[in-house]
């Protein structure tokens, strides 16, 4: 079209997938030996994905027209009927803003990564491949961990590049796998608690869950394959296929005639339902935390969770064909319950990593709700900005527990360098038998911290920045913008019960974050370890840094989506966000015009967000203030009582228990399919259809032996005794045949003169 | 003239003792008598039927001299037999020589 | 009309194979390991003959062309009308260079591995080839059936005379046998049928001619024949018991073989003769198949899921895996004659041939991948393994790859496959495409689950197998050893493969899809 004048940095779209899956490639076959080499090859391929990823946004930023005429690299790749699919990357306002994050919170991950791995640190004498290892000690199998997020970071940067579903597909995929090996990364893991989930375990239930959702948008995009006769985006997006997909509807049993969009929608948002953990398929994203915690962080913020949010951004005029239809209901509902169900859960919570795992799904019900309402720019908007807040948080959150490591090690001294803090491995040359005679020690566990404030300054600052923002504290934090402008979009376009839902999630969210930063940095250190953490490890000097810049976009990310017609903020505030994601939704015929101020929804931000925040400080600061017993061996940090565990009673255990879903679908569906399994292995060989074709055989067998009786005694019988007769006659002739001439001659006398005298006698 | 009658009743007595003494001797040598004797009760009832029937021709004669010349053959062929025979078993007794026993 | 490059692929290794019987011992003068080294790298040598030449045919194919390439068409018993006629389409010709490729890699797998009556393995693996390439190529009937018969008495072979005696070779042997037998005689009577209905045993002639046009019971009868013994072959439930058994016992190379191409016969048969001979029939009795297809790949992946032995349970895999093979092609039967839908059943054509291969490839792969580690370990059931992981990334590496292709893993072959079939079928039978896709979720189920946790993750313990064999030395000892060269070799082509078709598929697509979508609307313009 106007090739000439696309400036040539859109050439290099390609390479921003390519350059991690190049690190990927490298490290697996070549440099897997050398892990720094590793590191060193995935960090440069993420950041060179990141700076041209940069220099590409930037420019579709400053370039108009780009919503409309979005950039195109393609080929045709795939044979399919009588026309190829077209295959190929694309830069719109929205894949440009999704690299402005993506590469970025990926290489500060990787950096992070770097000093979370140990890279650089000797290799632990008594580490297995497998294991975590010991503090001060680099992972055994670093090379592979980079491999795997490099593919990651292939993934995503795919996914938001992707020009067509089919595309987007594999790339979504590429990422499960990756999250799959990433859970599991510490495959050998094991726990001295048997119902413990552990890190194989988890890798397993997040990818099976997830297939789940990737099965059923399959099955919506090959409908809409069908139907379109393409995938791609351009095709899809056209106004009068819409229009066709709207209008026509396809019969579906029991519920009658439903239009396509509608069918499609619903199914592809089940993809999404998966990949961003809403209800019902929530329940592998917290136990995704036995990954290291760089992984979570790369899950749960920049990367899958977010994919499934992208999906359905990406594919919004499709879910937004039907006007008002039960697809966007759907997404509203599901995407609030969400929001609230897991902020509920996370309130009683203990463990740093599944506080926030929690508060992502609940954040991420946050987007889709938006989604459901129409607020198509504001969900945009607190994807990223979740995605910067919820990454510096998960990676401090990797912070503190290292540093609790390290405490650890240090307050027990010798014997505490040869502790393994879960069961060690079995039967092999580990450390295990020492493990037995020291408690385990849990150092996620948020009981078992209080006061690392002043212990690891840098962390504690990032973490309740991070936090923050989390919680949406008023006009600084990126959160804040974003949360309130899904709240004001909820508000003035009058739904009032996603309004309500949403303002108590918030409420929630604010409520648990402070439970956490005050358990976690505030008070006195609870325990030894707490005690002795600390952040003076060189590891901790590339772990910090990423912390820093990410806490400097947690807060000032949210200003370029001030509205305008903020009082007072919105005079000096052009709202660039909400120009270019206006453009493409202008582009697109999806209504997303700039909301004009309202009070209400800016009064219910602010006060729950201070209040939760407030409400969490107040319960838990006499939590956080009871000390360290020494001395006391029987007394652990672990039996102290919730301050809510009293006044909720009941209710508190089953928030604890996250409403017992793990055990419903482990009973229903896992218990529920090797039964079905067993059973029908058993119908196979045992009882039905292998006993057929056996009986068959055997049927055949019986014939063929009666045959043989009938062949031995009745067709043989009549041969032989043929013989036999012949053979009795001439024994019984042969007593006449003597040898002797004479005899016959005598005989033959005889027989003359008989047959003479005959002759004579007998009349003629 | 002496009738025909008498010839028969001579070559028939013959015949009789040379059969008794194929049938009933142990000696293969007097079986081989025996056969000699029928052979010439044979010749003697040829050359009577020839003398009394049909003088004209020597039909009889010939058949008689072929008798005999197949007579002088068969002792010749039996008795080299015989003495083969008794090389081999050591005897000429015919109810030893039974090989031929079903 | 008369091209020998197909009865050199064919009859190349039958050459081979007559040429191991030979005395060279005795007229080299060598003794009997030097004899049997020699008979070991000849086969192998042989084998690259037909490789060779299929990989310069697919070269010299021309996608754009209709019909049949590389034809050879002359009278072979000419009082009963029976030519010797080959020629390979689109369909066949990746499937002949499958055949080739596996043959090759199987013998050469096997050459380090086979210590017992080398030259009668050799002998009989050889002579199997012929009679695979044999069906692929062959397009008359009586030829076909040839072809079809002499490569099942070497399987029988391969799995009575060399598989493991705990696993009952003989009684697995003789169901194979007898149990493709019983669907040989369908087919022999249906083939007769069609010579008595049209005339000729030419399976191009009889597709233009279409036998028993005006007799639907009769073209009923006779499709169901067809169909029964390639049921048989694919293996199809309720027909898929036979498959257990048999990959259990056969050696390494010998499973290969069967799940790689001898599994391929039958949905061939079904894509080759039912759909283009009996189109009407195929079209009313497309929702029969669609439904055994469905079952299969349900039933099958439960099943996997119930297993403990790591063959058995790839044995099963097959079978669900297969039924993605049916459900394509009963869609395309039900599509046959409708102009709407003429892409969608070509696409579902496309998934199943697609299939095709990449179970080839993958399954092969995974034989392969579960005889490096029984002749290590000698044992195969899940229970004893895990944590292998840290002890043999290698091996992990490469059994990640195949199983992920395996599962359907897009970017990797497998997905292509399941994702065209399920295209075709979703727009042709949807509830039954909607039941169809839970076997995606299942089949990562068993292989994450069964496969990958249990013998790869975890933590290894020494205790389980006290001995392992290295088999670069032939020693045993208390550690397992990695991927020997040989091994590697066997395996990267597969692997290759698995990735190239998972990243740009077109590579055999281009293939199948022209073919295909000139024989749907060949169909739809009668």
């Amino acid at each position: 079209m106007h090739e000439s004048s696309t400036p040539f940095i859109y050439n290099l779209t390609i390479l921003l997938p390519i350059l991690p899956f190049l690190a990927f490639v490298l490290i697996v076959l070549w440099t897997n030996r050398n892990k720094k080499l590793s590191a060193g090859l995935a960090v440069a391929g993420v950041g060179l994905s990141w700076l041209i990823g940069w220099a590409i946004a930037f420019t579709a930023f400053g370039q108009h027209g780009i919503a409309a005429q979005p950039f195109r690299m393609l080929r045709a790749w795939l044979p399919a009927g009588r026309a190829w699919q077209a295959f190929g990357f694309m830069v719109d306002p929205l894949s440009a803003l999704m690299l402005l994050m993506v590469p970025f919170v990926c290489f500060l991950i990787f950096v992070y990564s770097v000093g979370y791995m140990g890279v650089g640190k000797p290799l632990g004498v008594h580490d297995q491949r497998g294991w975590p290892a010991e503090p001060g000690h680099v992972d055994p199998l670093a090379s592979r961990f980079f491999a795997y997020i490099a593919l990651f970071a292939t993934g995503m940067i795919g996914l938001v590049l992707a020009d067509n579903l089919i595309m987007l597909l594999i790339f979504w995929e590429i990422m499960g796998l990756c999250s799959y090996l990433l859970i599991g990364f510490w495959f050998a893991r094991k726990y001295a608690d048997p119902r413990k989930i552990t890190p194989k375990e988890a890798g397993l239930k997040a990818f099976l869950t997830t297939r789940i959702g990737d099965t059923l948008m399959l099955a919506g995009m090959l409908l809409l394959f069908a139907q379109v006769g393409s995938l791609s985006f351009a095709e899809i997006f056209k106004p009068e296929t819409l229009e066709h997909l709207a209008t026509t509807t396809t019969h579906i049993a029991l519920i009658g005639p439903v239009p396509w969009a509608t069918l499609i929608a619903i199914l592809i948002f089940c993809g999404a339902i998966g990949k961003s953990a809403q209800f019902p398929l929530h329940v592998w994203l917290p136990d995704a935390m036995e990954g290291p915690t760089p992984v979570s962080a790369l899950i749960h913020a920049a990367t899958m969770v977010s994919a499934g949010v992208y999906l359905i951004i990406r594919t919004f005029p499709l879910m937004a064909a039907v006007e008002h239809g039960p697809a966007l209901q759907f997404i509203a509902f599901i995407g609030a319950f969400t929001a609230l169900f897991a902020a509920t859960i996370a309130v009683a919570q203990n463990d740093i990593k599944k506080v926030l795992a929690y508060s992502t799904i609940s954040q991420l019900g946050f987007m889709f709700a938006a989604l459901g309402i129409g607020a198509y720019v504001a969900a945009t908007f607190h994807l990223l900005t979740h995605a910067f807040f919820k990454a510096l948080l998960f990676l401090g959150s990797g912070s503190v527990i290292h540093g609790m490591e390290h405490g650890h090690h240090h307050g027990h001294g010798e014997a505490g360098k040869l502790v393994d803090w879960d069961i060690g491995a079995h039967g092999s040359q580990s450390t295990s038998h020492q493990s037995t005679n020291l408690p385990s020690f849990d150092p996620q566990d948020m009981r078992n911290m209080g006061g690392l404030f002043r212990r690891m300054p840098r962390t504690a600052w990032t973490f309740i920045i991070g936090g923050l923002a989390l919680s949406g504290f008023p006009f600084v934090t990126a959160g804040f913008w974003s949360k309130d402008e899904i709240l004001a979009d909820a508000w003035v376009h009058g739904h009032t019960v996603v309004f309500v839902t949403l303002a108590v999630a918030a409420l929630l969210t604010a409520f648990y974050t402070a439970r956490q930063i005050t358990l976690v940095f505030f008070g006195k250190p609870r325990t030894a370890a707490a005690e002795h953490a600390g952040e003076e490890d060189s590891i901790f000097r590339w772990m910090t840094i990423p912390l820093m810049v990410l806490a400097v976009f947690a807060i000032a990310f949210g200003w370029i989506g001030i509205p305008t017609t903020f009082p007072l903020l919105g005079r000096f505030s052009s709202n660039p966000f909400h120009h270019l994601m206006g453009s493409l939704a202008e582009a697109l015929h999806i209504e997303a015009a700039e909301l004009p101020f309202a009070a209400t929804p800016l009064l219910t931000s602010i006060v729950v967000a201070l209040g939760g925040l407030l409400l969490g400080w107040l319960i838990y600061r006499g939590v956080a203030e009871i000390g360290r017993r020494e001395g006391d061996a029987s007394w652990s940090p672990l039996h102290l009582a919730d301050p809510l565990a009293r006044p909720l009673g009941r209710i508190y255990t089953v928030l604890q228990n996250k409403y017992y879903f793990d055990e419903l679908y482990g009973k229903v569906f896992v218990k529920g399919v090797q039964r079905l399994a067993n059973w029908l292995f058993r119908f196979d060989d045992a009882w039905i259809i292998d006993p057929i074709v056996d009986g068959v055989g055997e049927l055949w067998r019986r014939i063929s032996e009666f045959g043989h009786a009938f062949d031995v005694r009745v067709v043989d019988g009549i041969v032989n005794g043929v013989g036999a007769v012949t053979a009795a006659a001439g024994s019984a002739a042969r007593v006449i045949q003597t040898g002797r001439a004479q005899n016959y001659l005598l005989v033959a006398l005889v027989a003359l003169s008989v047959v003479l005298g005959a002759f004579l006698v007998l009349p003629k | 003239m002496v009738p025909l009658t008498w010839y028969l009743i001579l070559a028939a007595a013959l015949f009789c003792t040379g059969l008794f003494g194929v049938l009933a001797r142990k000696n293969a040598v007097a079986v081989l008598m025996g056969v000699e004797l029928m052979l010439n009760a044979v010749n003697i009832n040829l050359l009577a039927f020839w003398r009394y029937t049909a003088p004209g021709e020597l039909i009889g004669q010939a058949f008689a001299v072929f008798v005999i010349t197949v007579a002088a053959a068969e002792a010749a062929v039996g008795i080299a037999l015989f003495i083969a025979i008794y090389r081999l078993r050591d005897t000429v007794n015919v109810e030893e020589i039974d090989a031929m026993k079903g | 009309m008369t091209n020998s490059l197909l009865t050199v692929i064919t009859f190349a290794p039958l050459l081979g194979a007559i040429l191991t019987l030979l005395p060279w011992g005795r007229w080299l003068n060598m003794d009997r390991e030097r004899e049997e080294r020699l008979i070991k790298n000849g086969a192998i040598a042989i084998s690259l003959l037909p490789l060779g030449l299929a990989i310069g045919m697919a070269a010299g194919y021309r996608p754009a062309g209709s019909g049949f390439q590389f034809e050879i068409n002359v009278p072979w018993i000419a009082p009963l009308h029976v030519n010797y006629h080959l020629g390979v389409d689109g369909l066949s010709l990746p499937l002949v260079f499958l055949t080739t490729l596996l043959t090759t890699l199987g013998l050469w797998y096997s050459a380090r591995v086979i210590k017992t009556r080398v030259r009668e393995f050799f002998f009989l693996f050889l002579l199997l080839e012929t009679g695979m390439i044999g069906v692929f190529v062959s397009l008359d009937l009586v030829l076909f059936y040839v072809f079809w018969e002499l490569g099942l008495v070497p399987m029988y072979l391969l799995i009575g005379v060399w598989g493991q005696p705990k696993d009952r070779p003989q009684y697995s042997a003789i169901k194979f046998f007898l149990y493709t037998m019983a669907g040989s005689v369908l087919m022999l009577l249906a083939i007769i049928g069609i010579y008595l209905s049209v005339g000729t045993f030419d399976m191009v002639e009889a597709a233009r001619l279409k036998p028993f046009a005006d007799n639907f019971l009769a073209a009923s009868l006779a499709f169901w024949a067809f169909f029964i013994a390639f049921a048989i072959k694919v293996p199809s439930w309720p027909f898929h018991t036979w498959l257990p058994d048999a990959h259990t016992a056969a050696p390494t190379a010998g499973s290969v073989i069967l799940a790689g191409i001898l599994l391929k016969l039958g949905a061939y048969g079904i894509l080759r003769i039912n759909l283009p001979i009996f189109p009407q029939a195929f079209k009313a009795y497309g929702l029969v198949v669609v439904i055994l297809g469905v079952i299969s790949i349900v039933y099958g992946a439960l099943v996997s899921l119930a297993q403990w032995d790591l063959k058995r349970l790839i044995a099963y895999s097959s079978v669900s895996h297969m039924g993605y093979v049916l459900l394509g092609a009963g869609a395309a039967g039900l599509a046959v004659g409708s102009q709407e839908l003429l892409d969608s059943g070509a696409m579902a054509l496309n998934g199943a041939a697609l299939q095709m291969f990449n179970h080839g490839i993958s399954t092969g792969a995974l034989f392969f991948l579960v005889g490096v580690i029984y002749e290590r370990a000698h044992l195969r059931d899940l229970k004893m393994f895990g944590g292998l992981s840290s002890k043999l990334p290698y091996y992990y590496g490469l059994f990640a790859v195949t199983a992920l292709t395996s599962l359907g893993l897009p970017g990797l072959a497998g997905f292509w496959g399941e994702f065209f079939v399920f295209r075709g079928a979703f727009d042709i039978v949807r509830v039954w495409a909607a039941i169809g896709v839970i076997g995606i979720v299942l089949t990562a189920a068993y292989i994450l689950w069964k496969i990958i946790q249990y013998v790869f993750l975890g933590q290894y313990d020494p205790h389980k197998i006290e001995h392992w064999t290295d088999l670069a030395t032939g020693a045993d000892g208390h550690e397992p050893t990695d991927v020997a060269l040989f091994e590697k070799v066997t395996l990267w082509p597969l692997v290759f493969f698995m990735v190239l078709i998972g990243i740009f598929p077109a590579v055999l697509l281009n293939f199948f899809n022209g073919t295909f979508v000139n024989l749907l609307t060949g169909l739809a313009g009668k």
